[in-house]
């Protein structure tokens, strides 16, 4: 069954051991748009995107993706599921005894039984939309870290998935790069019909390429929005990220005293 | 004292859930197994990794440990004058103890450490993450092949280990020291039993198992432990416990092997 | 996707509709090499292709080469929206000779 959402979460709580990390997350993610999740680091928003992959599960709450709840599902159903899916990874996680093609390569081989010169011409495909074409045959370990990106992004979207996620796509990248790959994602949804899910903290890339933002602060989902709802909103979480000013604390006094020479346990 | 205490019982919880994860990874990997697709060629590069790659220290400790065995037999032995036997007193120890526990150990040294860091870096670095996510079972695309590897590599290293070790016994006792060569080979023919193999070669099919087991398990599950947090040294810490672990596990299971079985 | 092979004298149309995606490539593929294999021209119509993935341009791909190794006309005709975009996105539309009539490719192969 096709909803017009990608992805839902429903009252998401989540805890690394006694510490809560998330609680009462709802975000619906459309069909087709460019949701950003926005967040300073400690917000939350790598272990929401850890959920929505279902590599972490959550304490409570459900995640819809394409239908299917993956917090409730079998492990079948759920790796049938990650095949429409593509991930590129922060350090782009690729594996590093194997060159840059046969990286891509990988889900393909895994996946589906298409033809040699088909495996070799989609590759090179992919790898020309990320501008990598001339280091095919070179190994993880030669490439910077903006190239691993790249790489990264091209093998997630080798199986031209439904639902691309995307994590710190410009983090440590040169600005060109980074301009570069905002506009790529932005064509991806364009002409491939993605839905993408991008996690960050760099403003300006963010406005460049959101459809919706929804940014979370201390494990609470702040807002959801767009671009334009998010530049005015007037809550300070909100305006504090945007204008980076730094974060306040106005603790009592006694208590700061207390936190400050109190023994240790 | 409260405190001393507490950390007691998280220790102990630790190493019973790690015990715990080693085998239930064990009990996931055979049945994994059994479902296609089989995947020959990275086991075969495995094997390569695991065994061909072990050959030459495989081939030089045993050269010495026979050496070693043939000198010190041969003192011993002299003392009561029966030389005779250093042929079969060799074997014996080679076949039933030595070659599967020092096959092992070596084993662990070489690829046990490589093994376990090779996977406890590809879980810091989201690789496994990355297989996961592309729909690719983890443990059944990283941790089977070499599993199968060291069950297989681990009993064909052991031989030749216990071919170089005698050949070793033989330098040392018959071309040296001047045992003669009928009464060293025909000593160990006489002696040596089908039981004596069976002993050695059931021993090196369980340590092979167990040290790339434990190695696996540590690299794998790595983000789990208390290391998990701490990048490159929690790679690095992690290793040294899984060498330390899996050598101290083959001991132990040499010696219950050998009680259950004679 | 849906595929129909016509056969005229000295060329063959493919007309192909619906989704071209993973699961269907092999068999446009199949029929691509196919009738180049038989050493004639071909012309595929696109205008009823609603999704193309970039397994299906591949096929697309190796049959312009192979045709341009046999000395084949290859063309695509009237392009749909959708399956111009990946065109785009791939580079691969300046590439392609693109057509907008069956008579403009018959002229094409007499020049």
């Amino acid at each position: 069954m096709e909803t017009a959402n990608a992805i839902e979460i429903r009252d998401l709580d989540v805890d690394y051991g006694s510490r809560r990390i998330l609680s009462d997350i709802n975000i619906d993610i459309r069909q087709g748009e460019i949701m950003v999740i926005m967040g300073g680091s400690g917000s939350g928003k790598s272990t929401l995107l850890r959920c929505i992959l279902g590599l972490k599960k959550p304490s409570a709450g459900h995640i819809y993706m394409l239908g299917t709840d993956i917090c409730h599902t079998s492990n079948k159903k759920l790796y049938g599921l990650r095949e429409q899916i593509g991930v590129a990874f922060q350090g782009g996680a690729l594996f590093t005894s194997m060159t840059v093609a046969e990286n891509i390569q990988l889900p393909l081989r895994e996946h589906t039984n298409l033809d040699e010169n088909t495996i070799q011409i989609m590759t090179r495909i992919k790898l020309d939309m990320v501008n990598m074409l001339p280091y095919e045959n070179l190994m993880p370990s030669e490439l910077s870290g903006g190239m691993k990106k790249r790489a990264a992004l091209a093998r997630a979207i080798i199986m031209d998935p439904k639902l691309l996620f995307f994590d710190e796509p410009s983090a440590g990248l040169d600005p060109i790069t980074s301009a570069e790959l905002d506009e790529l994602i932005v064509m991806l949804k364009e002409s491939m019909k993605m839905t993408i899910v991008v996690v960050t903290h760099e403003l300006e890339s963010v406005f460049a390429i959101a459809d919706r933002i929804a940014i979370l602060g201390e494990g609470q989902l702040v807002q959801v929005g767009t671009p334009e709802e998010i530049k005015s909103s007037t809550d300070e979480r909100v305006t504090g990220l945007l204008n980076r000013t730094p974060r306040k604390n106005n603790v009592d006094k006694d208590v700061h005293i207390e936190r400050l020479t109190r023994d240790k346990e | 004292m409260i405190k001393a205490i507490s950390n007691l019982g998280s220790y102990a919880i630790e190493t019973i859930e790690q015990i715990g994860r080693t085998f239930n990874l064990l009990l996931i990997i055979a049945w994994k197994m059994c479902l296609p697709p089989y995947q020959i060629f990275p086991i075969i590069k495995q094997i390569y990794f695991i065994g061909a790659r072990s050959l030459t220290v495989i081939i030089i400790s045993g050269a010495t440990i026979g050496m070693v065995l043939g000198l010190q037999f041969y003192n011993t032995l002299e003392r009561f004058g029966s030389v005779g036997v250093l042929g079969s007193a060799v074997a014996l120890s080679i076949i039933r103890e030595l070659g599967p526990v020092m096959t092992a150990l070596m084993v662990v040294g070489r690829a046990g450490s490589a093994i376990c860091a090779e996977l406890g870096i590809m879980r810091i670095t989201e690789q496994v993450d990355a297989l996961e996510c592309m729909a690719i079972p983890p443990d059944k695309y990283l941790v089977a092949p070499k599993l199968i590897a060291g069950i297989v590599s681990v009993p064909l290293l052991n031989f030749v280990f216990n071919v170089v070790a005698i050949g070793g016994g033989y330098f040392v006792g018959v071309i040296m020291l001047g045992v003669g060569e009928g009464s060293y080979v025909n000593g160990m023919i006489d002696s040596v039993v089908w039981g004596d193999v069976r002993l050695g070669m059931v021993k090196s099919i369980i340590f092979g198992m167990l040290i790339t087991l434990i190695c696996c398990a540590k690299g794998f599950y790595l983000h789990l432990s208390q290391y998990g947090s701490q990048g490159a040294e929690g790679v690095s810490r992690a290793t040294t416990d899984a060498v330390v672990i899996s050598s101290v596990s083959v001991l132990f299971f040499d010696f219950l092997i050998g009680a259950l079985m004679s | 996707m849906k595929s129909n092979l016509r056969y005229e004298i000295n060329y063959d149309v493919l007309d192909l509709s619906g989704e071209i995606d993973l699961h269907h490539s092999p068999e446009l593929r199949k029929k691509i090499l196919g009738s180049l294999k038989n050493k004639k021209s071909l012309l595929i119509n696109m205008q009823e292709v609603s999704y193309i993935d970039s397994s299906g341009i591949a096929s697309l791909v190796e049959g312009f080469q192979t045709a341009k190794e046999n000395k084949l006309s290859y063309g695509l005709l009237r392009i749909s929206e959708p399956a111009m975009q990946v065109l785009t996105l791939t580079r691969l539309d300046k590439v392609f000779s693109l057509y907008d009539s069956i008579d403009q490719f018959q002229s094409q192969l007499q020049a």
